[in-house]
């Protein structure tokens, strides 16, 4: 019966070498026989190079195979081993079983001299019976069905192990296989790399097709020039610093992801060759340059040869991205530094607005020791940097985040279409020299921490600088007025209005959104707090409203509404005698704009707004008036006063008067002829 | 129509300078006592000829275009139609009782829409209403008249207008007067005898009073009889305006006690009062003012063609002529809604 078998197992091997073997073998294997046993003859193999996936030839095995009989052996269980003495001397060191249908090593009797054997293709599944081959440099046992590496101890010489394709889940008891040059475990089920620290000569490991998870404990592997690792679960690789002779590492159709998961490779001086394909890592666009850049003693990468030219391009786009980074940083940075002015502006605005409760106190302290240390860093950097900034501004419209300036009590900034302000500081960049295109891109200008009143005074540049300006919006700002609103009249154009309701009281009343439109009409606004406007709200706005407006214009004596509209209009004449010089032009556009400002909306233009310092000193000034005016009234007054009692006295005395002046001259004339003597007497005296 | 709704309210002669407590005192024997000085002073006339110099002053170069004999002549008739105190400094409105009578219906006139809406409002909302016409009115006194609805207690209620309206005409109009009696009110709760107050049963009302003061949380206010001999009292020497002290007495009569708010809800729901004011229609003819509904009907139809033109304008650019026509409009209606009404007043200003 065995030999029926063993027959018909030589010839289906002979067939499978005529059809060529389709194992592969994923590491370095042995190519051809010959170099083996040169090898094996000189005791210091050298396996040539990289032997990826590629077939090995098996020739001599299935040749030598037709010689061997296999004879049962008194023994129930292990069959002995036999060899005629003519195949004993023209092999005398090496044994091959290959194809034998074996399911337990046979017994090999008087071979003592044996150094290679090869139990390839069997269905072993316990190393035994071959601990007196004590000279045995090459033991190949792929393909069987070994479960755990076992009764190899006494094999000290051992130097070439193939244990590919079994069942074995853990590496162990090789401690004495101390001169262990080639590791083959590839196709096995082992879930981590252990035991082998000892192994200080070897200097091939195939763990292929294995379980593994990641790859660390590689300490001790001294001579160890090639790892193989493909096809396995790794997501990260440590210890490969530790490998000093390690040239090639493959490390195909894995889970690696990061590069920094295989950052110690960065440090390996002797790694020259590496693939990483069929990771997701290798999908990245960032791949191969990261890699060339942090590995640049390598000369294969993914199975091709770099050229000088791959690497010029990984080091300039690594610059490129370490420009970027540093560019972000920076970004960042600004970011933090925007946050914590903003912080700070937000405290003094609190400070100012007295509503710091004590546990707010408390936690800004906390905050503040931070901040409080970088304003002078911030003033530093970012005030000796403005202009340059200002002037990058454009060039860096790309961006989304533009131009940035920062100092500790305000915050300008342009984000797109947006012009944010924190700080009533921050009014004062629109002084400042704003490029054409900065200044047409913005629609949105948003004020933050600033007094309404503030605001109002810059309304007029605001309306110069930023002509596109279409969306205001206003957060802790203080408006607490209906009539606040008034003075966003003067501007060219408004399409939508956002108040937050944080510190805007305002926007508490139940009235405030008909009273902006009613008041800003003529704009034709299209959206306030986000919601869209509506005809039905502007009639709204209109019946609550529209009296207030025609008693305005219609009732208010005519001296009245000039002085009312007079102020208007002489607020803008003395912000144009500010700007003039200048800016000739624009001012003889504003010039226009304000004509038609004031003929848009006489109906609602007398109701303006003041701010509160101007209007105190308004009625300052009136004061300053009216005393005057009671003064002169009074004396005007008193005068009349007098003159009227001078006047009534004199009425009272005169009736008496003209009866004595009468009583006088009757009595002159009564007696007739000595008054006309009297009277001739007179005339004759005159000649 | 401006004219037309300036004849139906116009103050009777008696109210424009004088706060209607001095009404009967005009035909006494008094009058002669007093020189042509004072008498003026005391009738206002002075107030409302230094404002007029004073804003002669504020627009010299504008009021010389068009003459000072038209400034003078569109001051007076403007006082006399109410209309002087729009948009005026608070100093100035409240110097008169005429003037704050025409700023009390000036806010009617304005708001009403409101109260018509049925919008309740908080206090500072009608603060910010009356901030509208007058800029830097004081919200001491909006708070005063809140106190008077709301009753003390949860100032961020809302209002009716009407409510409000009325509560801020007394605290408003009476201001001085109320807080004379507030003094008075505390001074005869804390069981003191109001000063100067000689009240024939003093001795005996305070008797009585005091032992009330020990169980004063069941017994709240004071005793209306001898609130009233205090208030007749002050309304005699008072200065400043004060109500009717015939109707004050209607007041008080009804009561047996009262506390000092509840003294000035009754003097704010009060329609004789109102009436005696003059100031604003009776509560029930709060909402109704038809000739300036028909002027309101006319602005919304108005402001819908507006903003349809104005929509047309964003699109064709080019024509806004309508809204130059609009301010001709506004000024020439000005000038023609106030010279029908004759000029009671020559006043020539001495070169």
């Amino acid at each position: 019966m065995i030999p029926g078998k063993y027959r018909s197992v030589s010839g289906r091997a002979t067939n499978n070498v005529n059809c060529g073997l389709h194992l592969v073998i994923q590491t370095s294997s042995l190519p051809e026989k010959n170099k083996v046993e040169f090898k094996l003859h000189k005791e210091t193999p050298s396996f040539p190079g990289r032997l990826l996936q590629h077939d090995l030839e098996r020739n001599y095995s299935s040749r030598q195979g037709d010689h061997i009989n296999l004879v049962s052996s008194s023994m129930p269980s292990f069959p002995i081993l036999q060899r005629s003495s003519e195949e004993k001397i023209l092999y005398s060191d090496r044994l091959t079983l290959e194809r034998q249908k074996l399911t337990v090593c046979p017994i090999i009797d008087g071979e003592e001299h044996l150094r290679l054997l090869n139990f390839q293709h069997n269905f072993i599944t316990r190393i035994q019976n071959i601990s007196n081959l004590q000279r045995l440099i090459f033991l190949d046992l792929y393909d069987n069905q070994i479960e755990e590496i076992s009764g190899l101890s006494t094999l000290r010489s051992l130097r070439v192990l193939l244990l590919g394709k079994n069942r074995i889940k853990k590496i162990s008891n090789l401690e004495n296989l101390k001169s262990l040059d080639v590791l083959d475990l590839h196709g096995n089920q082992i879930s981590k790399i252990e035991n082998v620290s000892h192994l200080c000569d070897l200097r091939v490991l195939n763990l292929a097709r294995n379980l593994l998870s990641h790859v660390d404990n590689l300490n001790g592997l001294d001579s160890l020039t090639e790892l193989n690792l493909r096809h396995n679960q790794i997501t990260f690789v440590r210890d490969v610093d530790n490998l000093p002779c390690l040239q090639r590492l493959f490390l195909s159709f894995n889970n690696i992801s990061t590069f920094e998961s295989v950052c110690c490779l960065a440090d390996s001086t002797s790694l020259s060759d590496i693939t990483f394909d069929g990771n997701p890592i290798a999908q990245e666009s960032w791949y191969k340059h990261t890699i060339l850049q942090n590995m640049m003693q390598l000369r294969q990468l993914d199975m091709k040869r770099i050229t000088e030219e791959e690497r010029r391009m990984a080091s300039v786009i690594a610059k490129k991205e370490e420009e970027k980074k540093r560019e972000s940083q920076k970004q960042s940075l600004l970011k933090e530094k925007k946050r914590l002015t903003i912080n700070n502006v937000a405290r003094k605005w609190d400070l100012q607005q007295h509503r710091v409760t004590s546990i707010a106190a408390n936690q800004d302290r906390k905050d503040s020791d931070s901040p409080s240390q970088d304003p002078g860093q911030v003033d530093g950097s970012t005030i000796s940097a403005f202009p340059e900034e200002t002037g990058s501004l454009d060039s860096a419209l790309g961006n989304a985040l533009q131009g940035l300036s920062v100092t500790d009590t305000h915050l300008v900034e342009v984000d797109g279409d947006t012009l944010s302000l924190y700080g009533s500081g921050a009014l004062e960049s629109l002084d400042r020299n704003w490029s054409v295109q900065t200044a047409g891109m913005v629609t949105t200008v948003s004020f933050t921490f600033i007094e309404f009143d503030e605001i109002v005074q810059v309304l007029p540049k605001l309306k110069i600088k930023f002509p596109n300006s279409l969306h205001l919006k206003f957060k802790e700002t203080n408006l607490v007025m209906l009539q606040q609103f008034n003075a966003l009249a003067q501007l060219r154009r408004i399409d939508q209005l956002t108040i937050d309701p944080q510190g805007n009281p305002v926007v508490s009343f139940t009235l405030w959104k008909y009273y902006v439109l009613f008041r800003l009409s003529h704009f034709s606004m299209q959206k306030i707090n986000g919601t869209e406007v509506t005809q039905n709200d502007m009639i709204m706005a209109e019946r609550l409203f529209g009296i207030l407006a025609h008693v305005a214009s219609s009732e208010l004596p005519q001296y009245r509404l000039i002085s009312i509209l007079g102020d208007a209009r002489k607020k803008q004449f003395r912000y144009l005698l500010e700007t003039k010089g200048k800016k000739p032009g624009i001012v003889s556009e504003e010039n226009n704009d304000s004509k038609r400002l004031v003929g848009e909306n006489t109906n609602r233009a007398t109701l303006n707004y003041t701010t509160r310092d101007f209007y105190n000193e308004k009625l300052e000034e009136i004061k300053e008036k009216k005393k005057f005016c009671k003064m002169y009234i009074e004396d005007l007054v008193k005068e009349a006063t007098e003159i009227n009692m001078k006047n009534e006295a004199l009425q009272k005395l005169w009736p008496q008067m003209f009866i004595e002046l009468v009583r006088d001259a009757v009595i002159e004339i009564r007696n007739k002829s000595s008054y006309m003597k009297l009277c001739l007497q007179q005339i004759t005296d005159q000649k | 129509m401006a004219t037309e709704r300036a004849g139906t309210w116009l103050p009777e002669a008696g109210k424009l300078e004088l706060g209607s407590c001095c009404g009967p005192r005009m035909l006494s024997p008094e009058r002669l006592a007093l020189t042509d000085y004072e008498y003026l002073a005391q009738r206002h006339v002075l107030t409302y000829m230094e404002d007029a110099v004073c804003q002669l002053l504020e627009n010299k170069e504008d009021i010389s275009q068009y003459g000072i004999a038209r400034f003078f002549t569109e001051y007076f008739n403007s006082v006399c139609q109410g209309t002087h105190v729009l948009f005026r400094e608070f100093s100035f409105i409240q110097a008169t009782p005429h003037n704050r009578a025409s700023f009390l219906r000036a806010f009617w006139r304005c708001f009403r829409t409101v109260g018509k809406n049925g919008d309740l409002l908080t206090m500072k909302e009608y603060h910010c209403l009356l901030q509208l016409l007058c800029p830097d009115f004081p919200l001491e006194l909006t708070q005063k008249a809140a106190r008077i609805v709301l009753m003390d207690d949860a100032m961020d209620c809302l209002m009716s207008f009407s409510d409000f309206l009325f509560a801020f005409q007394i605290q408003f109009y009476y201001s001085e007067f109320l807080e004379s009696v507030a003094a008075i009110y505390q001074d005869l709760l804390s069981g003191r005898n109001p000063n100067t107050v000689i009240v024939p049963t003093s001795s005996s009302g305070q008797h009585r009073q005091r032992p009330a003061l020990g169980e004063a949380s069941m017994l709240e206010g004071v005793e209306a009889s001898l609130f009233y001999q205090c208030l007749e009292n002050l309304c005699d020497r008072h200065k400043y305006s004060c109500p009717p002290p015939a109707l004050v007495k209607e007041v008080l009569s009804n009561v047996q006690r009262l506390t000092f708010y509840g003294f000035l809800v009754a003097l704010s729901k009060h329609h004789g009062i109102n009436q005696a004011l003059g100031a604003l229609p009776d509560k029930g003819d709060l909402m109704h003012d038809p000739a300036m509904d028909e002027e309101l009907e006319r602005l919304v139809v108005r402001s819908r063609l507006h903003r349809t033109s104005r929509q047309h304008r964003a699109q064709e650019p080019g024509t806004f002529g309508f809204h130059r026509r609009d301010k001709l409009e506004a000024l020439e209606r000005v000038p023609s809604a106030s010279a029908p009404t004759p000029s009671p007043y020559r006043w020539e200003p001495r070169e």
